[in-house]
């Protein structure tokens, strides 16, 4: 692949190509032309902050989708998703348990795509726990924890208990009685450690039975305070893969 | 690719593998770009298709009044709550998932020799270990909890239309309930030769009481009377098992010659740990039903 600074292609909508492409606004956004040539290709990602989570080059073995099946991007894509239906869904509900229930009824007969909604956050939440758990798994079946990806590997499994709580603390909020005894019968497990068990349950639940200052607690640990540390450690986990030298290649 | 040092870099040999790996190199534009840009729409199908055919679940609003039955934790956590029906609730709940979370984090510190990194199961008996592994684990599970059961004392029964005759051997329950067997004389039993074994009660409650005062720490204070059988049962018993089975899997698949490497053991180990993940997660789903007996079950029987 000779680097050529010309683009390959010399057509008929070569005007049309350079208004497009090279006028002011374009560059003033995108720096380098539309990446048809290998150039400009790798300053599509160098520059741009949302493709430099790549490298420009990777190893061929690894865009086989059967090397990593997509899994970590699956993860990360339903992360994302997850973000926007919350946020959609955060305009209508209100985490007290006088409205809980209702806003979750209302959402799934007043509001326009309100069931659709809710749906796409739950499938997605259901998505997320298991891609991240199968994500973990090729990861340990192709090796990829050894060194010197001893650490992400580590990060790995902080984001994966954060995605078990973030789904955790989410099942209360429709405030119905699976909501309400699965998160009494899960709450009871942490009380039932020697020692710190019961003052722990006590904090998490804020009382002795899951109730209001359970339903704000989990609520504030969900919609932000869950979601900011798993994307702290998201960005320590994509950084890592780079520094890492990219995805673990044979030796 | 950037070499710390110049002079280094100078050299031919390195030169030579630099283009080497190039070769073996794409560009991330269009080659992965696009693959991720495809599997994002295809997933963003998939899952409005999904939304818009299946309904999130909704039930009741909560009344903490009303107890369903059985009550379930999300799916995730059903693997706890089963093992929470056959041991201490502090260690299925807490103790073994906090464990099971450091070895997992710790695997990469075990097994640190890099061959076999970056291909799936490259070794010659990968494979085979993901199947001793996965399949051992699986079904020693599932024996263990129709154990629990009394599956075979039900089975012992329906065939012969009589009892059980090892009445302590039908569940870890009745077991605790007749443990320790010992010699429960009483001086009339003695005389008319009927003394038979059975539990002591005494062993039932010991008490050591109040002797660690963490209540003085201002945590809440310890109970530290002990009942024997129960630590048996609940505690003692399950650790065993929970690292004496996987220990003696490794062992019988060294002496056998079908885990010989650290990263053997490792996929053993592993694929053990998740089947028995899902086994549970399976069983505490699909199979626990109404006071959390054993049988089939779908959340949909609330409805
Ligand atoms: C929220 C959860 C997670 C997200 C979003 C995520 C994301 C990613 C992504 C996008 C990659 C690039 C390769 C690929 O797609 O497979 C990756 C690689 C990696 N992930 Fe994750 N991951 C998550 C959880 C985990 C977990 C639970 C582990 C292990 C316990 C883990 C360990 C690793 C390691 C070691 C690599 C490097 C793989 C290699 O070099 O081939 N990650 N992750």
């Amino acid at each position: 692949m000779a680097a050529t600074e010309r683009p390959t292609r010399r057509s008929m909508g070569d005007r049309l190509y350079d208004a497009i492409f090279s006028n002011r606004v374009w560059r003033s956004i995108f720096r380098s032309g539309y990446p048809n040539t290998p150039r400009n290709q790798m300053l599509a990602v160098a520059t741009n902050v949302f493709l430099h989570l790549h490298p420009t080059r990777i190893h061929r073995t690894h865009v086989k989708i059967t090397h990593t099946f997509c899994l970590g991007g699956l993860s990360f894509f339903l992360f994302l998703g997850l973000t926007i239906s919350g946020v959609l869904l955060m305009f209508y509900y209100v985490p007290s348990v006088e409205r809980a229930y209702e806003d979750i009824l209302r959402l799934d007969t007043d509001v326009r795509f309100g069931q659709l909604m809710r749906n796409m956050h739950r499938w997605m939440a259901h998505g997320m726990v298991l891609t991240v758990l199968m994500h973990m798994m090729r990861v340990f079946y192709t090796g990829a924890y050894k060194p010197p990806r001893e650490f992400n590997w580590v990060v790995g499994v902080v984001l994966l208990v954060l995605t078990l709580l973030l789904s955790f603390t989410g099942y209360l909020l429709p405030w119905d009685q699976l909501a309400l005894w699965a998160i009494t019968v899960g709450t009871n497990m942490v009380g039932s450690a020697p020692l710190l068990g019961e003052p722990n349950r006590f904090v998490l639940v804020g009382g002795f039975q899951v109730g209001q200052n359970a339903l704000i607690r989990f609520y504030t640990l969900h919609v932000i305070g869950l979601p900011l540390m798993a994307a702290v450690f998201m960005t320590v986990h994509f950084w890592r893969i780079r520094r890492d030298g990219g995805l673990a290649k044979p030796l | 690719m950037t070499t710390a040092n110049p002079a280094e870099a100078q050299s031919a040999a390195v030169r030579g593998r630099a283009r080497r790996q190039r070769e073996e190199e794409l560009l991330v534009w269009p080659d992965l770009v696009f693959i991720e840009f495809i599997s994002a729409v295809v997933f963003t199908v998939l899952l409005v298709g999904l939304a818009v055919t299946v309904d999130a679940i909704l039930l009741d609003r909560a009344n903490p009044a009303v107890t369903p039955n059985p009550s379930k934790a999300p799916w995730y956590f059903l693997n706890l709550q089963e093992l929470l029906l056959h041991m201490h609730p502090a260690l299925a709940g807490v103790v073994v998932p906090t464990i099971a979370l450091i070895a997992l984090g710790a695997i990469p510190y075990w097994d640190t020799d890099n061959e076999g990194q970056g291909e799936w199961l490259s070794g010659p008996r990968d494979w085979l270990n993901v199947g001793v592994g996965a399949a051992v684990a699986s079904i020693g599970t599932l024996m263990l909890i129709l154990f629990d059961d009394g599956m075979h004392a039900k089975i012992y029964e329906s065939l012969t239309g009589s009892k059980f005759p090892i009445s302590w051997l039908v569940n870890m329950r009745e077991f605790q309930k007749n443990f320790p067997l010992w010699p429960t004389c009483t001086p009339e039993t003695l005389k008319d030769g009927s003394c038979a074994l059975g539990p002591l009660e005494w062993a039932k409650s010991i008490p050591l009481g109040k002797v660690l005062r963490t209540d003085l720490l201002g945590l809440p204070a310890l109970d530290l009377n002990v009942n024997i059988p129960a630590v048996l049962v609940e505690q003692i018993i399950p650790v065993t098992m929970m690292v004496g089975l996987p220990i003696l899997l490794s062992l019988v698949a060294y002496k056998r010659g079908i885990a010989q490497t650290k990263r053997e053991h490792m996929i053993l180990q592993f694929s053990g740990f998740i089947a028995v993940y899902v086994t549970l997660t399976i069983v505490g789903t699909y199979f626990r039903g109404q006071g959390l007996a054993l049988g089939p079950y779908t959340i949909f029987a609330h409805q």
